[in-house]
């Protein structure tokens, strides 16, 4: 079993409050961050392991002054430098100290189209400031994401976030509809789509995908409660991810501090490969000898691995269920109910449960 | 694809050697692994060489080889890539 990526939450700070935020509700303190030379030991300990990719990110990683020597640092490990950004706080001189230092690759998320919205969902002035980096980033060598987050309050502007993302000559585009974990869950009266959105968009980024092919790569991350069958959260718990958070403590998913019992071990104290290969987080939902049936006879079980245990807690109070979105599973009705009454119901002038910042 | 085009990795695509697993091209979100003259092919899509360029280097380098079957799928190879917005076309 080996590793593809690492996922780096070099700090739980950020300046924006987005209302589905996937950190964490408890977030490391600013106190406990790891210094960027334990991280760099942690990124060649990683490609030893043989990750290829390391995703820098947050809260926001750029409120680290010393990222550069994150960039630096995870290139002489020979991987692959992905920085993801709300782009506040980045100057152009401190983009191209990263690039001087080996940055691959920079996602920068938007919130809409549209400022207003936008800067609403983020809780924060931030849509202007993101349109003047795009253009900067733009002008520079590096590969370009930009990852725009749908929900049911921005679904019906998905032609002008495309048409943005032309304008702004980004490589790629990822439309990720909110996940509900974190701080969207919090919110999810509020972002779950109707389906008569959901239709719409699936057929709007087809035809999207259909007209770009071969100059812009669009990816899609679907609603997960209006599929039929779960998806394979995070590629099988502890099969091809994991993530650090800031202080060091290795999950194999960004959510799992939500479910009771597992602790984690930290690179402080462990070396990554024990962590990945024997700690009992890692080790708890991997494989097939946790599942309960309807998974443990199933033909998908090998695609999608039981789908995710965060939800299935968080929906179920079960950690170890199928995940109810699957229409195998007996809580499948769980799914519905919050579906049936996002279709019943409008919704006007949210009333937002904003992220806050950390200690 | 014709013998002018240029073909070039996408920006965010980069080759790299996988200890002991041979060649890769790491993209944004993934790997591609690589075989055959794959990671040939891709060096020289560096901007600087034509299609009919690599062709040329190809066959040199295959001798032997038949030409058009090498032009052939060197081009069925980029296409590919091409349609993944892995190489774009100059």
């Amino acid at each position: 079993m080996r590793p593809q990526a690492l996922i780096a939450e070099i700090t739980h700070r950020c300046p924006l409050h987005c209302v589905y935020c996937s950190n964490p509700l408890a977030m490391q303190p600013r106190g406990g961050e790891m210094p960027a030379g334990v991280w760099t030991r942690v990124f060649r300990e990683a490609a030893e392991l043989g990750v290829l990719h390391v995703h820098l990110t947050g809260g926001e990683p750029v409120l680290r002054p010393d990222l550069e020597e994150f960039v630096r640092g995870a290139r002489a490990a020979n991987l692959y430098v992905n920085l993801i950004t709300s782009g506040i706080g980045l100057t152009e001189q401190k983009l191209d100290a990263l690039i001087d230092a080996g940055l691959d690759h920079l996602q920068l998320s938007f919130q809409d189209a549209e400022e207003e919205p936008a800067n609403e969902f983020a809780g924060a002035r931030a849509h202007a400031r993101k349109l003047a980096l795009a253009e900067v980033v733009r002008a520079r060598q590096i590969g370009f994401t930009l990852n725009a987050v749908v929900h049911r309050q921005n679904l019906d502007r998905l032609d002008a976030i495309v048409a943005m993302a032309e304008r702004l000559g980004v490589d790629r585009l990822e439309i990720a509809n909110v996940q509900y974990y974190g701080w969207a869950i919090e919110n999810r009266e509020k972002l779950m789509p109707t389906r008569r959105q959901l239709d719409a968009c699936v057929a709007a980024v087809q035809a999207h995908q259909q007209r770009l092919q071969g100059r812009m790569r669009i990816d899609f991350v679907p609603p997960d409660y209006y599929a039929r069958y779960p998806k394979a959260c995070m590629g099988g718990w502890g099969r091809s991810l994991m993530v650090v958070d800031p202080a060091g403590f290795v999950l194999p998913c960004h959510a799992a501090g939500v479910i009771p019992g597992l602790t984690f071990d930290n690179v402080q104290a462990h070396p990554l490969r024990w962590i990945w290969e024997e700690s009992a987080a890692f080790q708890r939902f991997r494989g097939e000898d946790w599942m309960p049936e309807p998974c443990r006879s199933c033909d998908r079980r090998h695609e999608d691995f039981g789908g995710c245990r965060c939800q299935a807690l968080l929906l179920t109070g079960n950690a170890s269920a199928t995940d109810p979105v699957c229409s195998l599973s007996p809580d499948r009705k769980l799914v519905d109910a919050v579906i049936e009454r996002a279709n019943a119901t409008s919704v006007n002038a949210p009333n937002w449960v904003y992220r806050i910042d950390p200690a | 694809m014709t013998a002018a085009n240029i073909p070039r990795l996408t920006r965010g695509c980069r080759l790299s050697e996988d200890p002991g697993q041979g060649w890769v091209l790491l993209i944004p979100e993934g790997v591609l692994r690589l075989s055959g003259p794959g990671p040939r092919i891709l060096r020289l899509c560096d901007g600087a060489h034509t299609f009919g360029d690599i062709v040329l280097a190809l066959g040199a380098e295959f001798a032997g080889s038949d030409v058009a079957l090498v032009e052939a799928e060197t081009a069925a190879f980029l296409d590919r890539l091409i349609a993944r917005h892995v190489v774009v076309l100059e």
